[in-house]
């Protein structure tokens, strides 16, 4: 069973919904960022990205009001998006595996 | 009607038609395309382009209608209502955006596979009977807006399923040109070579065709009506178009930035698993309000919040291939247009989807301009932008493979153009986020979805100001869709500079 948003709570489910996307598209794109040129502040922005996220996420969860098995969305939104990211970064390095690839300050792949 | 009459009919006519030849002829002077820098296969393809930038157009001017009568209900009442301009303005995007797919597949299968398209003969005559019908069908919709709902009515006017009501001898015609379709892709492959790309686009299609018959079954219930309908409308749209244009940038990727075919085809399979994986069961976000089981709401919501991950994939992955790359490439538009596809498709299917796809808010949203407002820019985001590129493309090679990046004249023409139309589709997505946002909280939270509660938001100031908003935006995107026009006809004219040749393995 599912408990509709309060009228109170409009504005705020649709802007937490839209930050978490944003949120982790933002902590996604950092986290490459700061895999191709790996500088403290970039690695920084990335988590302050995620904690983003995760406040984003909470913000839902209460708005609207999952509870039971609903709360599996917004685990499986923190966990998701966090290894999501780590996990395209690895498929990329292996499927450019045999090529000459990116140069980085740190020299890291 | 007397002979003299008819004597006098004849010559007029034979005047009109040599004056419209004399005008064709001086367009084509005017344009200077050279048909023979293009293959036969690539020939047929620009045939599919050109009816698909004229049904753009009808696309843009049918909405511009609706979008006045949203402020001047009175306008064309009873000539061209509402709900027909609605009808052409949706049907001509979804029809103008197969044409742009189609053509695209017509242009690269002969390079994929390494020969000429088999049964060339056949998919002229399929473009002509498939452009023959849509003429058709248009018409019918123009001429014949009301009249009793029969059996013939539905055979021969209009089948009435929003977004999909094109009558089903149209509907018989559509699956067969895309069985032709299919034919010339498959006979092509296996004649020439199999490529990943190609076994992908093959079965991509053979989910195309099959789930177009979903659309075609007539049930006296309407949730199972709807059940089945969603199948075409939600399935086509986020899983087989969408691994389609998969397809088209993936071979364009190679061409337009010489990325090499072992990472395009790695990255189109792990594409396909998450769209299929993310996209088939986020069906579920349509049914919640048709009258499906419960369970719809938790799988809808579940899976529609995966929806998300093959777009961040692409984030991640754009700047891995952006610090090897650095975006050189031979087509500026073309490239301009591809990154306006990966901005487009994250936040009009993303973030505008996710922000309204929940249950515990879609129950206000389902149906107002919210959807609308999401409707606008994802469609525009994900698909009007790659035919565009692909337009691009196609146009550098009908010239001859000219020089089109730095130092190209005229470039403010595609710039302009470029700015405008996502200028034009980003503000009216806005004006619809506020109107839909008013619409749903007046109309569906505050009045209960009552017909009361429908008038009362239609007519608060807020829901009016954001339909003219939509109406100045709606003129922003037609004004860059003629820019875009003009700036197709000329760009590359009487440029010199060839482009290199790119190569991938």
């Amino acid at each position: 069973m599912i408990e509709p948003v309060a009228l109170q709570d409009f504005f705020i489910t649709f802007f937490s919904a839209a930050l978490i996307i944003l949120a982790g598209a933002s902590y996604a794109l950092l986290f490459a960022w700061s895999k191709v040129n790996s500088h403290f502040r970039i690695k920084i922005a990335a988590l302050v990205s995620y904690a983003v996220l995760i406040l984003s996420v909470a913000e839902l969860t209460r708005a609207a009001h999952f509870q039971g098995y609903w709360l599996i969305i917004s685990m499986a939104m923190a966990v998701g998006y966090f290894f999501a990211p780590i996990g395209i970064w690895h498929l990329c390095v292996k499927t450019h595996a045999d090529q000459d690839l990116i140069k980085t300050k740190g020299g890291r792949r | 009607m007397n002979t003299s009459d008819l004597n006098g009919i004849i010559p007029k006519s034979n005047r009109l038609l040599d004056k419209a030849r004399t005008y064709l002829d001086d367009f084509k002077a005017w344009v200077n395309l050279d048909s023979s820098n293009l293959s036969t296969g690539q020939q047929l393809a620009v045939k599919y382009f050109t009816v698909a930038v004229i049904l753009f157009f009808a696309q843009l001017l049918f909405g511009m209608l609706a979008a006045i009568q949203f402020i001047y209900p009175g306008f064309l009442y009873e000539i061209l209502d509402f709900n027909v301009n609605r009808m052409v303005h949706i049907n001509a995007m979804i029809v103008w955006m197969l044409y742009g797919f189609i053509g695209s597949i017509y242009w690269l299968i002969e390079d994929e596979s390494g020969t000429g398209i088999v049964g060339l003969k056949w998919a002229n005559i399929a473009f002509w009977v498939l452009t023959g019908a849509v003429t058709l069908v248009v018409l019918v919709y123009l001429f014949i807006q009301i009249g009793p709902g029969k059996d013939s009515s539905l055979w021969f006017i209009n089948e009435g399923r929003e977004y999909i009501e094109a009558p089903r001898w149209a509907d018989l015609g559509i699956t067969a040109v895309m069985l032709v379709f299919f034919y010339n892709v498959v006979a092509t492959f296996s004649k020439g070579q199999w490529s990943g790309i190609g076994g992908v686009l093959v079965l991509d299609l053979i989910a195309l065709v099959g789930l177009y018959l979903a659309g075609m079954f007539y049930m006296t219930n309407i949730t199972h009506e709807q059940y089945w309908w969603w199948w075409v409308i939600h399935l086509w749209v986020e899983a087989t178009w969408e691994v389609l244009v998969g397809v088209i940038m993936a071979w364009s990727l190679m061409k337009l930035l010489g990325v090499r075919r072992k990472i395009v085809q790695t990255w189109l399979y792990i594409e396909v698993a998450l769209m299929f994986g993310s996209g088939i069961l986020g069906l579920g976000h349509h049914y919640f309000w048709i009258g499906m089981p419960e369970y719809w709401l938790s799988v809808g919501g579940f899976f529609s919040a995966l929806e998300p991950i093959p777009l961040v994939a692409m984030v991640v992955h754009a700047v891995y291939d952006a610090g090897v790359h650095a975006f050189k490439t031979v087509n500026h538009p073309a490239l301009a247009w591809v990154v306006a596809h990966a901005f487009g498709n994250f936040f009009g299917a993303g973030v505008w989807g996710f922000m309204h796809t929940l249950p515990q808010i879609n129950m206000y949203t389902h149906g107002t301009q919210w959807s609308a407002s999401h409707g606008h820019l994802s469609f525009f985001g994900a698909y009007a932008t790659i035919n565009i590129a692909f337009f691009y493309l196609a146009i550098q090679q009908w010239r001859g493979g000219v020089w089109m990046a730095a130092g190209a004249h005229h470039a403010w023409r595609w710039k302009w153009a470029l700015g405008l139309l996502n200028a034009g589709v980003v503000g009216m997505t806005i004006a619809l986020l506020i109107a839909g946002y008013e619409q749903s909280f007046i109309e569906r939270a505050v009045e209960g979805s009552t017909w009361g509660g429908y008038f009362a938001a239609q007519n608060e100031p807020s829901f009016q100001r954001a339909m003219g908003w939509r109406l100045l935006f709606g003129g922003i995107t037609l004004a860059g869709f003629i820019l875009l026009v003009w700036d197709l006809l000329t760009i590359g004219k009487g440029e010199t500079r060839k482009i290199p040749t790119i190569n991938q393995s």
